[in-house]
């Protein structure tokens, strides 16, 4: 299959503006490009929200990166409850993890205020509609959200997010071990668990191709109807 | 005896909750400091809504032949585009879906093509991005009036201008493709919605002969049998259509 770049993929931005705010490097400086919106962007993020945690730049952005792959898991296994195609032992999973994954987005777009990055949209390319592949993306979103949250925890400068995200975290863990059990993976595979960095997610991301572009649905043509 | 000693005074000390009355630090045994309370309060997960009204729809992402069956030997019926002749993503209503026996997902789905009300089915891997809506338009030919319902209960209503005899509005089961704005045309008015229906007489129309819902620089010829096909309305009411109906809502003209 061809590999495509992330701009290609992530056509809103929404996933890169996340991960290069946690990352510490500008969109202007990721692009390559002495543009006034990376500042600009950088100065929204900092932008004080309505909850406490909004106190540090570096803060707000690990949690605009937790909200980007929050929105991804709760789109996921929201479109697979309103499909309705998931089947079997597999049917009560969309409805029980997509209402755990929209109070995830709830709480932290709740603290982020007008600093939380737009929801992106998604092509899931059918694996909301079979059996097999939403249990596969499930395990892998799981172990990805675990990996993720845990990466980023040493690096989260108020105490009081910690704790909150240490919250999320054994939540992640605990439906990555039921994914994997539910699969016929080890739930538990290893003694100690390893963070993924931000660049390997975001790399495990955009191989998805799960980030699409928005259609587009307004236009300022003159109308052609029959009048 | 010593070891075990110490060693139960230690469990002791550690796990022996401290009586409130006898200890005014009895949140923060060992001395240690209170845990900070969580920056985020998670809310408690809740459901989805449960609508009978919820409709779907999905974008082409690549053009694609529109099969009378879910199999590619099926005969074509149409092709989609990936866009539509006013420059937007094309949409499709989708219906159903079924698996082939080699295990490839299709999609059945409502076209905007003539003859009106034609349905088909793609393949999945030819979508993109799905999305849902609660709304309903109804469009009455007889009352004149158009109905938009949220979730089976009515949310708007108001008068219509229709088809003329000559050049009638199509019945039929339809949707919302796209919604046009700022454009420089008082025929038009504000906002024109395009329409997957398309007018079976004047087919040789610019663009196709597709049928939009739309605003009117004459709303005293509303409510009328008026128009070449389009459903005009008042520019107020087209402005309340356009706050209320999302692209993707299905419609229903009889």
């Amino acid at each position: 299959m061809m590999s495509l770049t992330l701009e290609q993929l992530d056509r809103d931005g929404a996933i890169r503006e996340a991960v290069e705010k946690a990352s510490g490097d500008t969109r202007a400086a990721f692009l390559g490009k002495a543009v006034v919106g990376g500042a600009a962007l950088l100065g929204a993020l900092a932008a004080p929200g309505s909850g406490e945690a909004a106190t540090a730049k570096s803060d707000v952005a690990i949690l605009n990166y937790a909200l980007t792959l929050e929105y991804l898991q709760a789109s996921f296994y929201t479109e697979a409850e309103r499909l309705g195609a998931i089947k079997g032992k597999l049917a009560p999973i969309p409805p029980q993890l997509g209402a755990v994954e929209r109070a995830h987005v709830q709480a932290i777009k709740a603290a982020l205020g007008r600093a939380a990055v737009k929801r992106p949209a998604f092509d899931f390319h059918g694996v909301t509609e079979n059996n097999s592949k939403f249990l596969k993306t499930a395990v892998a979103f799981e172990d990805l959200g675990t990996a993720a949250y845990k990466a980023q925890a040493a690096r989260i400068k108020s105490p009081a997010l910690l704790a909150a995200a240490i919250s999320i975290h054994s939540v992640e863990a605990r439906h990555a071990a039921w994914m994997r059990f539910l699969a016929g993976a080890v739930p538990a595979a290893s003694a100690f668990d390893e963070g993924k960095p931000i660049s390997q997610v975001r790399a495990i991301v955009a191989s998805t191709h799960f980030v699409a572009a928005r259609p587009k649905s307004r236009s300022r043509k003159k109308p052609k109807f029959t009048g | 005896m010593a070891f075990a000693a110490i060693a139960a005074a230690v469990i002791a000390v550690v796990v022996w909750p401290q009586s409130p009355a006898s200890s005014p630090a009895s949140n923060q045994p060992l001395g240690l400091p209170a845990s900070p309370r969580p920056a985020l309060l998670v809310p408690k997960p809740e459901p989805l809504s449960r609508s009978s009204a919820l409709s779907y729809w999905a974008s082409v992402r690549v053009a694609v032949a529109a099969r009378s069956a879910p199999t590619p030997r099926a005969a074509t019926v149409a092709w989609l585009a990936r866009t539509t002749q006013d420059g937007t993503t094309n949409l499709v209503l989708v219906l159903d879906r079924r698996v082939d026996r080699r295990g490839r997902l299709w999609v059945h789905v409502r076209l905007p093509v003539l003859p009106n009300d034609l349905t088909a089915w793609v393949p999945r891997a030819a979508l993109g991005v799905y999305g849902t809506v609660q709304t309903h338009l109804v469009v009455d030919l007889e009352r004149l009036t158009v109905t938009l319902f949220r979730s089976g209960r009515p949310i708007l209503r108001a008068p219509a201008g229709v088809g003329q005899p000559q050049s009638p509005t199509p019945k039929g089961s339809f949707y919302i493709r796209d919604v046009l704005t700022r454009y420089a045309s008082p025929f038009y008015g504000p906002v024109a919605f395009g329409t997957s229906a398309r007018s079976s007489v004047l087919t040789d129309w610019p663009g196709g002969g597709f049928i939009g819902i739309h605003g009117t620089d004459a709303p005293q010829l509303l409510p009328g049998r008026v128009s070449h096909g389009c459903i005009r309305l008042r520019n107020e009411d087209i402005l309340r259509l356009r706050r209320l109906m999302p692209v993707g809502t299905p419609i229903t003209i009889r």
